[in-house]
């Protein structure tokens, strides 16, 4: 079935999605789920008052399914209490919209966690601002130790091809794709530093946030056009005679992957 | 036998095939030339007979398809003995690569093909690994080009076959082909090129670029689809892969479809003669698009080669989007795009080619594809202006990862 095979119900909601949005104050939780970068990151708030939902808005970065589901999650709890909303199950949601092609089933119906996720805080007393750091997976904490240079497996080998230790030159990374690992505010002045010389500049941080640096870097870096990964740490430096790609782990999700580049930098 | 040869079309443009879509998805599916159509029918009602059958109106057939061919092969500089008409551009990538590894198996076991490939590359590439081939894959640069340096580092002594696509049918990035063909001269290494994307955009032709196989499609011309072809440079041994009663030089068993092939060799006929003005009205548009697009949406990307790429081809990212919801809101708008997102896709897996420039995967499920063909018109693009930066706009408003940086 094509992805874009949905019923009338899910495109109706995906047009018009009910209470997009934030909410704020005292009686208000938040619950986070997904993962950008399976393309989906949904965020569900509720305001609760004498144990019942009485608001709920959401935010979401996925596709068609992602919107619909969780347009009618806050459509089917508003009103309910928090036992009842424990019970709405991504099934319900589903069958609320008529069904959902197959393959969306699983990847693009995350509504509901993110819903149990948010009563779930509540009930813990964590506050929306604090979501971030007490979701994560225990496995991995916000900040992990740094690895020295020698701990990445490859660099040594190709010193003399892409792979940089120090930086004196930045002419020499002219049109290359450039990563450069968190090491503090000199490696972020320097990624974005390469911006006038490199064609693109990943900064890649273990961390959910940049805490590694300074509050003026930290702003200066995120309006760059410097991309930052987060949660990432380099595992290998992959190539055939010269870099050409990196094997990154993906601390959030416990995953491996490979990311193409031309060059890395490590400062020691 | 009245041959229907291409009737010159004084008009620059034919009128839009539909009225009820701005279609900007040229590169999956193409709409037949109405004067294509036209020189079809008698295949199909008169001149219906089996090319290998000895009477008369076999005859014919036998008659049509052979000037089918060298209308085709004269269309890519070819000669006709080597244009091997095949069902399309999957078929002749199987052909091409399958059918020259097993023939030339005793020369060497390996295979190197690049990241950018059509997925019919890709696969047929897992099938040789399967079947005792070692297949190599050259990385890409950041705009999707294949480095003829990159390249020749992977080359080994066993090495038999070259396969790089001369233009990524997706983001539009257009390979060094002739500095690859280069590269292999003198070497006993064949090199294979998917065309497909290229054909109808760039001249191919293999006296100017000397590559010993090549993937042709029809519909990439306006042509029937259901039918293609493989280049087969003359010398150049390959096994079929479907085996049979023998017709195109036993390397393509089944009766040729003769009103398919006729229709592909008409829509050559009306390449030959419109190619130039078409691509500079396509470029224009497309150009206007990446121009308008760039200037009016915050946070947007081109992806691809900024000069190396197809005429047609405008392949954009969106920071904090997702590529299904922009084609459904489009949709919504009676536009007809296309995505890399991983969310558009059987595998959910995100575009090979995107990740290969070295995306992040939450970037490249932000691409939005336009690709113009012959049948736009300069208001398409107004409408295409007159709606995005809003579905943009509205998605990002219920993108908890959207943060302006201007």
């Amino acid at each position: 079935m094509k992805s874009t095979s949905y019923s009338e119900k899910t495109l109706e909601h995906f047009r018009n999605p009910r209470n997009v949005g934030t909410l704020e104050g005292d009686n208000v939780a938040l619950g986070r789920v997904g993962n950008p970068v399976c393309g989906d990151l949904m965020e569900m708030y509720i305001r609760v008052e004498n144990d019942r939902i009485e608001d709920v808005k959401f935010q979401t970065f996925g596709c068609g399914s992602a919107v619909a589901t969780s347009s009618m999650t806050t459509e089917l709890v508003k009103g309910m209490t928090l036992d009842e909303a424990l019970e709405v199950s991504r099934g319900d949601v589903a069958a609320a919209l008529d069904g959902l092609p197959p393959i969306k089933m699983h990847c693009s119906n995350l509504a509901a966690d993110a819903l149990h996720a948010a009563v779930d805080n509540w009930r813990a007393g964590v506050k929306p601002e604090d979501v971030e750091t007490t979701d994560a997976p225990a496995e991995c904490p916000a900040t992990v130790p740094q690895m020295a240079p020698g701990e990445i497996a490859g660099l040594a080998d190709f010193a003399d091809a892409g792979a940089h230790t120090e930086v004196d030159d930045l002419t020499q990374f002219a049109g290359l794709r450039v990563l450069v690992i968190d090491r503090g505010d000199r490696t972020a002045q320097l990624a974005m530093d390469l911006l006038d010389h490199a064609a693109r500049v990943v900064f890649m941080t273990s961390g959910k946030d940049l805490s590694s640096l300074s509050q003026a870097m930290k702003m200066a870096l995120k309006i760059s056009d410097v991309k930052v990964l987060y949660e990432a740490e380099p595992l290998a430096v992959l190539g055939e005679g010269e870099v050409e790609r990196v094997r990154v782990h993906d601390l959030n999700e416990d995953e491996e992957y490979e990311l193409a580049i031309d060059a890395i930098v490590v400062l020691g | 036998m009245n041959h229907t040869e291409a009737k010159p079309d004084t008009r620059v443009c034919v009128p839009p095939v539909r009225d009820d879509v701005v279609y900007l998805d040229y590169q999956s599916s193409k709409p037949v030339d109405p004067r294509v159509v036209e020189a079809m029918a008698p295949y199909y009602t008169q001149n219906f007979g089996n090319a290998s059958a000895l009477h008369g109106v076999g005859d014919e057939a036998t008659e049509a398809l052979d000037e089918a061919r060298a209308r085709v092969a004269r269309f890519f500089g070819a000669n006709p003995e080597e244009i091997v008409f095949t069902s399309g551009a999957t078929e002749s990538n199987n052909l091409g690569i399958i059918g020259y590894a097993l023939r030339n198996k005793r020369k060497g076991d390996h295979v190197i093909i690049s990241e950018a490939e059509h997925i019919s590359v890709l696969n047929v590439g897992k099938y040789l690994e399967k079947n005792g081939f070692r297949v190599t894959r050259v990385p890409l640069d950041m705009y999707g080009r294949v480095s003829p340096k990159k390249l020749a580092a992977r080359i080994t002594d066993d090495t038999i076959l070259v396969s790089i696509g001369w233009a990524s049918n997706e983001i539009g990035t257009v390979q060094p082909i002739a500095a690859i063909a280069e590269l292999l001269a003198g070497r006993d290494i064949a090199l294979h090129t998917d065309a497909v994307a290229a054909e109808g955009l760039l001249p191919i032709d293999v006296r100017e670029v000397p590559v010993d196989l090549m993937t042709l499609s029809s519909n990439d011309v306006y042509g029937p689809r259901g039918v293609g072809a493989l280049y087969v440079r003359k010398g150049v041994g390959v096994a079929p892969v479907m085996v049979g009663g023998g017709q195109e030089r036993g390397l393509r068993s089944g009766t040729e479809d003769v009103a398919s092939i006729a229709g592909f060799a008409t829509a050559t006929d009306i390449m030959a003669s419109e190619m130039l003005a078409e691509v500079e009205r396509v470029r224009a548009m497309r150009d206007r698009l990446v121009e308008r697009v760039l200037a009016e949406i915050p946070d947007v990307h081109l992806n691809g080669h900024p000069t190396e790429r197809l005429p047609n081809n405008a392949h954009f990212r969106f920071e904090a989007v997702e590529g299904e919801a922009m084609v459904l809101s489009l949709r919504d708008y009676g536009i007809a795009a296309s995505t890399g997102s991983a969310c558009s896709s059987k595998t959910l897996e995100p575009s090979h080619t995107l990740i290969s420039c070295g995306l992040l995967h939450e970037e490249a499920h932000g691409s939005l594809e336009f690709t113009f063909g012959r049948f736009n018109r300069e208001d398409d693009v107004d409408r295409v202006i007159a709606v995005l930066p809003d579905v943009i706009e509205r998605l990002r408003a219920m993108s908890p990862l959207y943060r302006p940086k201007k």
